[in-house]
């Protein structure tokens, strides 16, 4: 039962990690920078989702589709302001300017949204069904199917779309994307929105088993940038592996050993994975060129 | 932990120091000579996860503030508030607490909810002997600092009394017999794990077991699931309202029913929204709520947060009510002390708070608050239990 | 005496500023303290990410270890005198052993290392209960005494101010010193490091080390100043302030930190007022610092001051004595070979570079010299085969550093300069003393200010400087990789002049070059590559009468003919051409005044050896390479200013050199992709029916219709990426180098296509190396010679003109 209880929310966890991460990986794919404002998006599509469905009362499909459209607004302003005038000139001031975007963001909600938490309701989070023994909201299982969706659709968007095919061209290979008169500008842009909408989606789909805050968003941030980086940025379906992995790692260490040990041996683990495979767990190394 | 701490050996000079051309720009010109106002301060956390604490405490010092303005202020001269954010940061508090003591020269400093924080800021206002006045970390060791001149004072609970007090309660509320400890990873947490064993011992009683769980944490049926079956028939909850609304739904998915008793951390925030119906089951302590029958002193300041913050409509606006309260209560006895010692030099001050008569406050009749081997205002009799109806905390029956 | 400007400024700075402490007001001193604590950490984070170019994003880790060890000493009943080397100690033990995982990776790996180090710290913190107090910390952790004087605010300040004047002096000491420069020159060019002898992991794990050591300082005097420590002292987010710091002030100045820690620690004091808004501005703030004053306050005010425009000169230093080898071994290749991915990049190789003699190595593209060079440098592992100079051991597989200090030498095709060192610090940095440094300028012609940026320097003075750094660490053999690309004929020469004079000094000089006027003009000795494999050796004049290496080159003489059944006579409104036009990389242009056009329905060849110019041809009027000057013109629209994918959907479409496919998308998605362009868009029937033209077309792409196009053979992916670009029913097809690397069966294949294509009417520019070959296809050419065009005419006219075959193997003996 205490097992089954850490697995389901292990799983949940990881889903949502290898959402928010499936971000970086977008961005980083297609332009070799990524958002590290990433959290704040997290928190915007859950404070937006928030706003506009409870604050508004506007029906939740609508209050979802807009808070996700805002958040793909975000993403397309980190990109054009935050990250677009550094990487231009080649300077790796983007990763500051992320930063600042996100202090920013996350310090202009807590005056708009307000300065404590609110609670996200969900007919999936109220009453638990009985799972091997152990009581699980029907969210927590939930999450990680629509998460395994979620990541399935991109990679069927992606590859079974025009669309979807000229952004992988410019992932392979901008110069020659380019030629087949595909603008690798806007593919980057677009890039950052789709990574925003990722993060503002895992954002929506946590908040009801958490809570809605302006400063949700900083360790989910922190975490799935572990995640993307142990997956091996580049490659996306282990990106959400490494998701599962280290969601369920933090919920079984929690659960086996107490929540005390959980982030120095999680992060002890994302550096020993590192020092023995530089590229990630199921990432690939690049021929160096002199 | 804290021994014979400090000697002061900081001489403040109290004098405007000259300023060099490029430290007047960097700190923003030299302090002012003579103070047309008395001035006090806040460190508190204004921003991050506890920022309505600080918004709380703000409101609680405005409105006292108001009050003895609209008197004439104090020895003639108004009082102004200046606030500092600590961002829950000890080392952020120490250079705040600083720059109100040495730069702004507040007569005295009030303190916020983060125990780390003013456990950090004890010190030096002992050394600077500049009166630091804890609103609502209820750390032991923040009062009882051990220093030999002690400038701390406090209007609020302290953890070793309300952990004496929860385990009176659950023991005359529920017979209990076995409790089970539910803390947060933290220094508030460390210091009940502490309290409740004392006082759970005192009484005799066997504990099932203590468990610990940290903010983020979406799962405690781990933690719980090891109490139960230690036989636990009471848990004693320990955490704000976050991984509070955590600890309760994740005893509705293990469907089991049991006594909870909490300090205050649930009532900080919207409990029942977060942790859903079953909040209302939890027991917490308090030091004061304006729900029920108030007395005329709440109404009048129920209706001063109105008018002052037009954000102020429902009773769920003024929760928690322990901050504003506290604040409140000790902004008066301050303005008590400096009209006692008809200074703000910090020793005089000192002693004028241990010549506090009585005071008519907001949470009870203050007699001779403070003496110089208790220098809390609040005993464990002040304490009411209450818990959540809606968004509204209510005293237990 | 300049040069002391700074360090007397820091001087004279700190004393002002300790002056100003003796009657400032004790808040006063206290930032005063945090400010220049603020420093230290800065100047500690400078030398990791100034000079070593590594990013820290946890550095608040080593300060917070650097304030609990002294605190806890302290509290054990240390002196707090005793306990600050020790807290310094711990620190930098801890940062060399970060060093060993942070430094296998890079990028934002590395970033994930140093956040995940942090975490590590602060929770280790709050756990180690026993020794740090929990998350309550550490309290009363009191300031120290002397003589029975305690240290109140104002000797604190002082001290911190001192310590961070003398980290500040520390800094400039190491900028300046051999040991910042080599860090620096990692930083800048691992590779070329490498190559001069720099260890880049040791020289990297010492910064990580100094680095953190600095940052343990702060922290050990942040312990007794706040006299109260806990893990929430050292929240993540001061981590980011503290790169920050660096960042704004300027990395890798001296001064950078004091301006960033003013800023950081400074700053907030102004902010106090705004309370809750405080992080609000702050990042506002932050951003506006970012756009504003990218390279940092200091490195803009630093760009702005002129470079001291002495040139070098030697005086009196005899180079002879310096550079002539005491042994003189020569160097034998044996049998190296190199596979990537099961393709054999090269295979068999063997040569004897003597002492004295310019050993050249030749081929056309793609025949493995490079990687042949690569091998020798130690760069590439290969796969078997010995190296060896004179009797010495085997240095096959050995790293690139000790190749370096074994006596070989090299420079690179890019050039590979500390871009952000001075010309003479990128001599220095490879052993010279400065004297020296500047004969061996003077020596191989470099001209220019010796105080100059590497960066700022022209194309021909970067290649000078590059060959004046492989010389000065006095190598034995200098391996020189196409030296001359993109140089003018002058250039040209006077380097060819050099490259003897350097042999004479008794070094064995291998040269992988493609202009073969200069190599007919010097070498003692030529090997020639193709495909990898050795084909020829022998004198330059025997090579240049050698069949097999004209064949390799001009693409032989047995390729069938592919002339027009019916003679080319279309509209003389030419779609594409260039007038004027010049191009390049930086400062020299490798194109220049070059024109040109194509007329509707003729295939129009574009010849000339390698690094002629043909393909930034194709970049420049493709768009992938911008700006560039002069007039290109599609169809009467200027496109001179177009990106390449605006001008891709006008109708142009570039089938590059190397193919360049989309290895992960199947062979299918490739093709469809080339549909991108076009400007109506084709329903899934009109495509489906197109896509089965290109089938028909090339059977072969039919066959692997699913599989990823990064599994085709060479051969097979030049006919997808001809596919691709006629799926975009272009206006005019570029095709860049389609015979590069390709089997001489599958080049038939591929030229027979472009017959077909040439008799249905399509437009189409090529470049190909393979003169012979192109000219089998061709209606008309021009050929370009160091980046202009030198000839052009009829593909009857041009085939066999002598001019052509000298623009590839150099002019005959007999014709000059």
């Amino acid at each position: 039962m205490l097992i089954v209880s850490a697995i389901v929310s292990g799983l949940s966890l990881g889903a949502m990690y290898g959402l928010i991460a499936l971000g970086y990986h977008v961005t980083y794919a297609v332009s070799n920078t990524v958002n590290f404002s990433q959290g704040s998006s997290v928190m915007l599509g859950a404070v937006l989702c928030y706003t506009l469905w409870i604050t508004f009362g506007w029906p939740v499909t609508l209050a979802v589709v807009v808070a996700l459209f805002l958040c793909a607004l975000f993403g397309l302003v980190v990109e054009r302001f935050l990250v677009r005038p550094f990487a231009a000139r080649g300077s790796n001031a983007w990763l500051m300017a992320t930063v600042a975007g996100g202090i920013i963001l996350d310090n202009a909600v807590m005056f708009s949204f307000g300065k404590e938490p609110r609670s996200l309701p969900s007919v999936l989070a109220q009453k638990p069904v009985s799972l091997f023994g152990a009581g699980v909201y029907p969210l927590q299982l939930a999450i990680p199917v629509v998460g395994i969706a979620v990541a399935l659709g991109l990679h069927v968007l992606l590859n079974r779309t025009r669309a979807g095919k000229r952004l992988l061209a410019v992932v392979q290979n901008p110069s020659a994307a380019r030629l087949m008169g595909i603008d690798v500008k806007r593919a980057i842009a677009l890039s950052f929105a789709a990574s925003a909408v990722l993060a503002g989606l895992a954002g929506m789909l946590i908040a009801p088993l958490l809570s809605v805050s302006s400063d949700m968003g900083l360790m989910f941030g922190i975490k799935a940038f572990a995640v993307a980086i142990l997956g091996g940025i580049g490659s996306a379906s282990g990106i959400m592996l490494a998701g599962f992995l280290y969601g369920l790692a933090e919920a079984l260490i929690t659960a086996l050993l107490g929540s005390s040990y959980t982030q120095i041996l999680v992060f002890s683990a994302v550096i020993a994975a590192l020092a023995l495979m530089p590229n990630g767990l199921f990432g690939r190394a690049a021929v160096k060129k002199v | 932990m804290v021994r014979s701490l400090l000697k002061p050996r900081f001489a403040l000079s109290r004098r405007a120091a000259v300023l060099g051309l490029g430290a007047a720009v960097l700190l923003g010109g030299a302090p002012a000579f003579a103070q047309e106002t008395i001035k006090v301060g806040l460190v508190a956390a204004l921003s991050g996860q506890s920022a309505k604490s600080g918004e709380a405490i703000t409101r609680g010092l405005e409105v006292a503030i108001d009050e003895i303005n609209a008197a004439g202020g104090v020895l003639g001269k108004k009082v102004e508030l200046i606030r500092r954010d600590d961002e829950s940061n000890p080392a952020k508090g120490v250079v705040a607490a600083r720059e109100l003591v040495q730069k702004e020269k507040v007569a005295a400093f009030f303190g916020g909810i983060d125990t780390p924080v003013s456990l950090a800021i004890v010190p030096f206002a002992n050394q600077a002997k500049v009166p630091f006045i804890s609103v609502w970390a209820a750390g032991t060791g923040i009062t009882r600092n051990g220093a030999a001149e002690n400038y701390v004072f406090r209007v609020s609970a302290v953890d070793e009394l309300v952990d004496e007090a929860m385990i009176d309660y659950a023991v005359k509320t529920y017979k209990t017999a076995k409790p089970g400890l539910m803390l947060i990873n933290n220094p508030w947490g460390e210091s009940n794990e502490k309290g409740l064993k004392a006082a759970s011992a005192a009484k005799g009683l066997t504990l099932a077991g203590a468990e610990k769980f940290d903010n983020a944490d979406v799962d405690m049926v781990p933690q719980l699931t090891r109490l139960k079956e230690a036989g636990a028939d009471t848990l004693f909850l320990i955490a704000n309202v976050q991984p509070a609304a955590q600890v309760v739904k994740s005893l509705d998915r293990m469907g089991w029913n049991v006594p909870v008793v909490s300090h205050w951390g649930p009532a900080g925030g919207r409990f029942t929204e977060l942790g859903g119906p079953s909040a209302e089951k939890v027991h917490m302590v308090q030091t004061y709520t304006f729900s029920g029958n108030l007395s005329k002193k709440g109404q009048t300041v129920l209706a001063a947060l109105k008018t002052k913050y037009p954000q102020v409509t429902t009773l769920a606006d003024v929760t928690p009510a322990v901050g504003i309260a506290n604040a409140y209560d000790a902004m008066h006895l301050l303005a008590l002390a400096i009209a006692k010692a008809g200074t703000t030099e910090g020793p005089a001050l000192r002693q004028a708070f241990y010549e506090i008569g009585s005071y008519e406050g907001l949470i009870k009749s203050y007699a001779k608050p403070f003496s110089p081997t208790n220098q809390d205002a609040l005993s464990k009799d002040d304490y009411i239990f209450t818990h959540f109806k809606g968004a509204e905390i209510v005293p237990v029956n | 005496m300049a040069r002391f400007v700074l360090p007397l400024s820091i001087l004279l700075g700190a004393a002002a500023l300790c002056a100003f402490c003796l009657s400032a007001e004790s808040y006063t001193l206290f930032v005063i303290a945090l400010v220049a604590l603020t420093v230290i950490v800065g100047v500690g984070l400078n030398i990791l990410l100034g000079l070593a170019g590594q990013v820290s994003l946890g550095h608040v880790g080593f300060y917070a270890i650097g304030a609990y060890v002294s605190g806890i000493l302290i509290l054990q009943g240390w002196n707090f005198f005793a306990a600050l080397p020790v807290a310094m100690l711990v620190a930098g033990l801890v940062g060399a052993l970060l060093a060993l995982p942070a430094l296998r990776v890079s990028g934002p790996y590395l970033a994930m290392v140093t956040i995940a180090f942090a975490f590590i710290v602060e929770h280790g913190l709050i756990e180690w209960k026993a020794v740090t107090g929990g998350a309550n910390g550490l309290m009363g952790i009191m300031p120290p005494s002397i003589g029975g004087h305690a240290f109140a605010e104002r000797e604190m300040a002082l001290l911190s101010v001192v310590l961070a004047a003398l980290s500040l002096l520390g800094f400039w000491m190491l900028s300046g010193a051999r040991l910042g420069r080599a860090m620096r020159a990692v930083r800048d060019s691992e590779v070329a490091a490498q190559s001069v002898g720099l260890n880049p992991v040791g020289l990297k794990t010492l910064a990580f080390a100094l680095s953190a050591a600095l940052a343990g300082l702060a922290g050990a005097v942040f312990a007794p100043l706040l006299m109260f420590i806990s893990p929430g002292s050292f929240p993540f987010s001061q981590s980011i302030l503290f790169l920050f710091a660096v960042v704004l002030g300027g990395a890798g100045t001296v001064l950078g930190p004091v301006i960033g820690a003013l800023v950081v620690a400074g700053l907030p004091e102004l902010l106090s007022d705004l309370a809750e808004y405080r992080l609000l501005i702050f990042g506002a703030l932050l951003l506006a610092v970012l756009w504003i004053a990218p390279e940092g306050i200091v490195g803009l005010l630093a760009r702005l001051k002129r470079t001291d425009p002495r040139p070098a000169r030697n005086r009196a230093t005899d180079l002879a004595a310096f550079l002539r080898p005491a042994a003189a071994p020569p160097l034998t290749v044996d049998g190296i070979g190199i596979s990537f991915g099961g393709v054999k990049a090269a295979s068999g190789v063997s040569f004897t570079a003597s002492p004295g003699a310019i050993t050249a190595v030749i081929g056309p593209n793609g025949a493995g010299k490079t990687t042949v060079l690569n091998m020798i440098g130690g760069f590439y592992r290969p796969d078997s085969g010995t190296i060896r100079l004179g009797a010495g051991a085997n240095l096959a597989g050995a790293p690139a550093y000790k190749v370096a200090r074994a006596g070989i030498a090299r420079t690179y095709q890019t050039t590979q300069l500390f871009g952000t060192l001075s010309v003479l610090e990128n001599i220095r940095i490879a052993g010279a003393d400065a004297a020296t440094a500047e004969a061996l300028l003077a020596f191989v012609g470099y001209g220019g200010p010796v105080a100059a940026r590497a960066d700022d320097l022209p194309h021909v003075d970067r290649r000078l400087v590059e060959i004046a750094r492989a010389l000065a660490t006095r190598p034995r053999v200098l391996l020189l990789d196409e030296p001359a690309a993109g140089l003018m004929r002058a250039d040209k020469d006077a380097l060819g002049i050099l490259l003897r004079r350097i042999a004479e000094m008794g070094i064995a000089v291998i040269l992988v070059e493609h202009d073969m006027t200069m190599v007919m003009g010097i070498s003692d000795h030529v090997v020639v590559l193709d495909a990898g494999r050795p084909i020829a050796s022998g004198t330059p004049a025997a090579i240049r009468e050698n069949p097999l290496v004209i064949a390799a080159y001009l693409g032989g003489t047995q390729t069938r003919a592919r002339g027009r059944t019916t003679p080319w006579d279309g509209s003389r409104d030419a779609v594409l051409s260039a007038l004027r036009l010049t191009a390049g990389y930086g400062a020299a242009p490798v194109l220049e005044d070059v024109a040109l056009e194509v007329r509707p329905g003729e295939l129009v060849a574009l010849l000339g050896a390698n690094g002629a110019g043909k393909s930034t041809a194709m970049k420049a009027v493709s768009g992938l390479l911008r700006p560039v000057s002069g007039d290109i013109v599609l169809k009467d629209a200027r496109i001179s200013a177009l990106p390449a994918h605006r001008i891709a959907r006008m109708g142009l479409a570039l089938v590059p050199e190397g193919r360049q496919v989309f290895p992960e998308l199947s062979v299918r998605d490739n093709i469809l992709l080339g549909s991108s362009a076009r400007s109506d868009t084709p329903d899934t029937a009109t495509l489906e029916r197109e896509l089965a033209a290109q089938f028909a077309r090339f059977p072969r792409l039919k066959e692997r219709a699913a599989s990823r196009a990064g599994l085709l053979s060479g051969g097979e992916q030049q006919m997808l990426a001809l596919a691709r670009g006629l799926m975009a029913k272009p206006d005019i097809l570029l095709l860049d180098e389609p015979s590069l690397g390709l089997a001489p069966a599958i080049i038939n294949e591929v030229f027979d296509v472009l017959a077909e294509l040439r008799e249905e009417g399509v437009t189409i520019l090529l470049v190909d190396q393979m003169a012979a070959l192109a000219l089998t296809v061709a209606d008309r050419a021009y050929v370009l010679e160091s980046g202009r065009v030198v000839k052009a005419g009829t593909a009857r006219d041009l085939s066999g003109d002598a001019a052509l075959e000298a623009a590839y193997l150099g002019a005959r003996p007999a014709a000059q």
